[in-house]
């Protein structure tokens, strides 16, 4: 047995107050390629940032050919032999594939020598195993074509860890496959091939041995042969029983509120069918690439849907943009709250009344500052919102206050039915906790609710129902009575091997 | 098919047949207007103009751009005059270097501010514009040069004929400006250091992952920019031999449309001087041709550049959203027939 | 008074307090520049640019620019000497103009709001094509044969020996200082500017708010241009050439962010009065104009330059940035 290439010794991250790793042990051997599995948030991007030099472990050690070795940056990493890839490629659009695999490469002199060059390519196309013309524009290649070109760009840079993160997630059957052959191929050349993924299938396809994780700790790590579908799935999800959340009692109604049909957007997901009870919580659960953002996101009208049917309280609905989606009584409390749910340089009130604007104007269109300090304040005080006062700039809040505002934003415009996109996430467990009631009460008073969740124990203590996404399409419906976290992760990963 | 074509040479095709088409348009319109003359009269005033849309176009690949370009030059011609007059002796190599090197200075300035200060370019080069053309003014202390005083060789310069083609005079001016665009061009495409130009425009944060110094190219463009306007300074002192303090005054907005209809994309990342060079051609062929067509008159000159510059720009931007969702349908295809390329 | 010490933090305090150091200092100079007349005339001398500055000031917020407002009142004025020179009557001819400017704001916000392109190059074309408008018409001819009354309306006093123009600036800047600060409108400009994406989650209907914003940009430019072409009393083909520059540098002096989202009218207004009294002050120590517009260059950079570096901390307030 050979000295590792690659070894992640008790190494622990924290930010703030978060651990994201706990005493992570890791090893991966030339020639092997290694399967990392565990659900979303469990840490494994956490720990591919920390072997490409783009964080540094809090503490623990990183050794390279058995030698202690401080991973500084990206450039050390590159150094090291570590590359990654993943699902969304990093490439120049503008440029050649030839180029772009060599662009940042040292050893080729002053001059371009484009034939020359575009030979290299194709060597490198071929060790990879695919048909790639070197001379085609970075821009008109399909996203598996643009995956290859980063293997490949790795691959001229000696590479000796090739990290795979759930670079199938995005692929058609034929593209997925024909990746699993490269990375089976690298890592007959000696390369130590990481690959995280959620498709249980590819990893006993491919993989020697399997790494599971959970919540930031190493679980387990056995020789394919040891492991089955079953045990991983137990170990990926195996938490205490008797979670600290706790199942309220359903509220669900019998009258429909929102109806979908084989709603489809092509390319993206397919055939997606469920019906929303007033009163009732529908979690949707699924792993990465599931697209359940995206399905969400066609009911809100931000991307109407290619073919489908939904029925808002009874009438055909089509919806084009937000604006008709809220002002049907539909919102959406997006899962970056960063990027698309805040303004984060403006104040907490501004960032309450947004969605309302309209409700605080006076008829010449002036802004009722009054009336929104107090609407303000009133969400303050209800969904209590630590904070000086409602003047403060929404950036300097902690992230579940963060996630509070922009509740509050959404459920000023007393909406009937509400959409949570990974509501709890980046948040501690008293605002999660805080935040679920809030959900509740929302459905309790005759609200319909919709939760996207990658959490696991959230899904199973928040759904009246859950339905279970992966890569577009929908796999089942699971009533809470029958929902166990092993149920649900079972048609996430797509073993179905109990009957919905 | 069309994929493997690059599109910048399918741009430059395109721009070649619109010049066409514009010679046809005019030669049916104007009396005597296919001839050595014409030629002659734009390869002279292109030759200015071309160098700066060169520099220019090196700024906007790499997602920038640079409205100083013009105090650049005008500061440069009046140095580079004031400096002549004084010492008559110096050689003309020696005194093309200094206005080069001179330009490159002003770049020097922009560089740093928008590379290392990581101020945003329009910022900067706003107010270096203002800053140059106030240093123009306090160094010129408000004197121009005038034609008299510069040396014989300098003011016959870019006239003098290298060489006849029938009535098409190949004068230096126009045959340096272009050398200097192929050279560039040249670099563009062949020298590693200078692919890596495109890089930080195309994607800069794949730039900085490959570990491309992104800073120090930006900078560089600046510097280059600054240089070849230092050169054109050169040449428009040349030319027009008498400098005031409102030289160069407009040629930024010039430059920026030269490239931008010669097909440099204002998101960067892609574009050639080249490209660059004949939409700077075709700008000032339609202006000098609308002086000469009758029906039309001259004044209409700004007006038509600047529908011609948002065409372009509209063109752009509507044939790349096609070729995205051209892409993504044959990615759909593809994918649903199991077949890869 | 507490509120009061706490916005005196801000970059507009910085600003105030620089300004006053800034009349000081020229006060010391020239006994006569404190005087009322002195003032009012400095200001007089800029109006139209600071009038159109002001609206400027919305679109910078907005994370836009409009590079095409020198050339909008150059056609403005152009398009005025044009029609009143072939016998239109002036108030018909002062209708179209604006109506001009409305249209041109049009084609700019349909170009950027409804195609998507960048502002900067539908702006850079437009302020090359209304440019050219202005000459088609103009020629290379001077038009100076106005109305009596519009040359009155700018070279006599309004209201007693205040100029109309002024009259006009006071009314604005009240009109719009409500809007922004005050005024759902002014509260969409500064979100749409902070984060585009999340103004159109929240249901807010960006493409038609930027169109408003450049149809108003056009048609205060018109303005402006009608009260220039007023107070000089002729107009040419290259009137407010240029004028764009200055324009963008006093908005983006008193602190509104090129990035958007951040900025104030008073911080606007302060930027304007630092740049007439410092040019006022140049001039009294006979620094040529040029001279003078490359210190405002100087003065641009180093107002982006400052807030980096950490001295300028004593006077921002903590601001909400996080990233």
């Amino acid at each position: 047995m050979s000295e590792p290439v690659l070894q992640l010794n008790g190494i622990s991250k924290h930010f703030g107050m978060t651990k994201a790793l706990s005493n992570m042990s890791i090893s991966l051997l030339a020639g092997e390629v290694h399967a990392i599995v565990g659900e979303n948030g469990a840490g494994k991007s956490t720990m591919i940032k920390i072997m490409t030099g783009i964080h540094q472990p809090t503490s623990g050690a990183i050794k390279v050919d058995g030698a202690t070795r401080v991973i500084a940056g990206p450039q050390a990493a590159r150094d090291a032999g570590i590359a990654a890839i993943y699902q969304e490629p990093m490439v120049f659009p503008d440029l050649d594939v030839a180029e772009n695999i060599f662009i940042g490469d040292k050893s080729s002199g002053i001059l371009t020598r484009p034939a020359a060059q575009r030979k290299r390519a194709r060597a490198l196309i071929e060790r990879i195993g695919i048909k790639l013309d070197p001379s085609r524009i970075a821009s008109g290649l399909t996203l598996a074509e643009q995956q290859a070109v980063e293997i490949a760009r790795a691959l001229s840079q000696d590479v000796r860890v090739l990290i795979m993160d759930e670079p199938t997630a995005s692929l058609s059957a034929h593209e997925a496959e024909q990746l699993r052959k490269i990375a089976k191929t690298l890592a007959g050349q000696g390369v130590a091939v990481v690959y995280i993924s959620h498709r249980l299938e590819e990893i006993f396809e491919i993989a020697d041995c399997v790494t599971v994780i959970r919540d930031g700790s190493h679980i387990s790590t056995k020789p394919i042969a040891e492991v089955t579908s079953d045990g991983m799935i137990a170990e990926m999800v195996g938490r205490e029983v008797g979670n600290y959340f706790a199942k309220a009692a359903s509220t669900a109604t019998d009258e429909v509120i929102f109806e979908v049909r084989n709603l489809t957007l092509d390319g993206v997901f397919e055939d997606i069918s469920f019906d929303l009870h007033k009163g009732e919580v529908l979690c949707m659960a699924g792993l990465v690439g599931a697209r359940r953002t995206d399905v969400a996101l066609a009911l809100f009208g931000v991307t109407p849907p290619t073919s489908g049917t939904v029925k808002y309280k009874g009438q055909t609905t089509h919806f084009t943009t937000p604006r008709d989606a809220i002002e049907a009584g539909i919102a959406y409390v997006s899962e970056d709250r960063r990027k698309l749910g805040l303004a984060m340089p403006m104040a907490i009130k501004s960032n309450v009344s947004l969605a309302t604007l309209n409700d605080f104007l006076s008829p010449l269109g002036l802004l009722d500052r009054a009336e929104e300090d107090k609407v303000a304040h009133h969400f303050s005080d209800r969904l209590n919102i630590r904070t000086p006062d409602v003047e403060t700039p929404v950036g300097m809040l902690s992230g579940g206050n963060q996630q509070k505002v922009m509740l509050a934003k959404w459920l000023n415009l007393n909406p009937e039915l509400l959409i949570f996109d990974e509501p709890t996430r980046g948040i501690d467990i008293g605002a999660k906790a805080e935040v679920h009631d809030l959900i509740r009460t929302f459905v309790a008073e005759g609200g319909a609710a919709l939760v996207i969740s990658s959490d696991l124990p959230e899904v199973l203590a928040m759904g009246d129902r859950i339905l279970v996404m992966r890569e577009g399409h929908q796999m089942g419906i699971l009533d809470h009575t029958e929902a166990t976290q092993k149920a649900v992760m079972m048609q996430a990963t797509g073993q179905m091997q109990e009957a919905v | 098919m069309l994929s493997r074509v690059p599109p910048q040479t399918l741009r430059i095709l395109a721009l070649l047949l619109v010049l066409f088409a514009v010679l046809l348009f005019f030669s049916t319109q104007v009396p005597n207007y296919l001839n050595g003359r014409l030629f002659n009269r734009i390869s002279s005033s292109v030759a200015i103009m071309a160098l700066i849309a060169c520099g220019q176009t090196l700024v906007i690949l790499t997602r920038n751009i640079d409205l100083s370009i013009g105090s650049t030059v005008g500061f440069v011609a009046f140095a580079t005059g004031s400096l002549i007059t004084n010492n008559p002796d110096i050689p003309p190599l020696v005194l093309a270097t200094y206005s080069v090197l001179l330009g490159a200075c002003f770049g020097v300035v922009n560089g740093l501010l928008v590379a290392y200060a990581r101020i945003p370019s329009i910022i900067v080069t706003l107010g270096t514009m203002a800053l140059f053309r106030s240093a123009l003014v306090e160094y010129s202390d408000a004197k121009s040069i005038t034609t008299n005083n510069l040396p014989t060789w300098l003011v016959e310069f870019p006239n003098t004929q290298l060489f006849t083609i029938g009535t098409f005079q190949f004068r230096a001016a126009f045959v340096v400006a272009v050398l200097v665009v192929f050279a560039v061009h040249i670099a563009l495409t062949r020298l590693r250091p200078a692919r890596k130009i495109y890089a930080v425009g195309s994607n800069p944060e794949a730039a900085e992952m490959a570990g491309i110094n992104t800073k120090l190219v930006v900078f560089f463009t600046f510097v280059l920019a600054g240089a070849l306007a230092g050169l054109a300074g050169f040449m428009f002192l040349a030319r027009f031999g008498t400098i005031t303090v409102v030289a160069g005054l407009g040629f930024e907005l010039k430059s920026v449309a030269s490239a931008v209809v010669g097909g440099v994309n204002i998101f960067g990342g892609s574009g050639s001087v080249i490209g660059a060079l004949i939409g700077a051609i075709l700008v000032d062929l339609i202006d000098m041709s609308l002086v000469r067509w009758q029906l039309v008159s001259e004044f209409w000159r700004e007006a038509v550049l600047g529908s011609l510059i948002l065409l372009s720009v509209a063109a752009d931007a509507i044939l790349m959203r096609r070729l995205v969702k051209w892409r993504v349908a044959r990615e759909k295809k593809q994918t649903k027939s199991g077949v890869s390329s | 008074m507490k509120a009061a010490l706490n916005r005196l933090q801000s970059w507009e305090g910085f600003l105030l307090c620089a300004l006053i150091l800034i009349i000081l200092m020229n006060a010391n100079l020239s006994p006569q520049f404190l005087s009322f007349s002195n003032q009012i005339n400095l200001f007089q001398l800029s109006i139209e640019k600071i009038i159109v500055a002001l609206v400027m000031t919305f679109i910078i917020i907005n994370a836009e620019i409009d590079l095409s407002v020198g050339s909008m009142m150059g056609l403005s004025a152009c398009a005025f000497g044009w029609m009143v020179q072939g016998g239109a009557p002036g108030g018909l001819a002062i209708v179209i103009c604006l109506a001009i400017g409305i249209a041109g704001g049009a084609l700019n916000g349909w170009f950027i709001a409804k195609v998507g392109l960048p502002s900067l190059v539908v702006t850079l074309a437009t302020l090359i094509g209304f440019r050219g408008l202005a000459r088609v018409l103009v020629e290379d001819r001077g038009i100076n044969d106005f109305p009596e009354w519009f040359d009155a309306l700018g070279q006599q006093g309004f209201i007693g020996s205040i100029p109309f123009a002024l009259f006009a600036f006071v009314i604005l800047f009240v009109a719009l200082y409500i809007v922004l600060q005050r005024s759902g409108f002014g509260r969409k400009t500064y979100v749409i500017g902070t984060n585009r994406a999340v103004a159109d989650y929240a249901g807010i209907n960006t493409g038609r708010h930027k169109m408003i914003l450049f149809m108003a940009s056009g048609l205060v430019s018109a303005f402006a241009g009608l009260l220039y072409a007023a107070r000089v009393g002729a107009v040419r083909g290259d009137v407010a050439l240029g004028f764009e520059l200055d324009i963008i540098t006093i908005v983006l002096l008193g602190g509104v962010s090129i990035f958007g989202g951040r900025g104030t009218l008073v911080g606007t207004l302060l930027a304007v009065l630092i740049v007439l009294n410092l040019r006022n002050g140049m001039a009294l120590v006979n620094i040529t104009g040029h001279i003078q517009t490359g210190v405002i260059g100087l003065l641009l950079i180093g107002s982006v330059i400052a807030p980096r570096i950490d001295l300028t901390r004593l006077w921002r307030r903590p601001s909400g940035d996080t990233s």
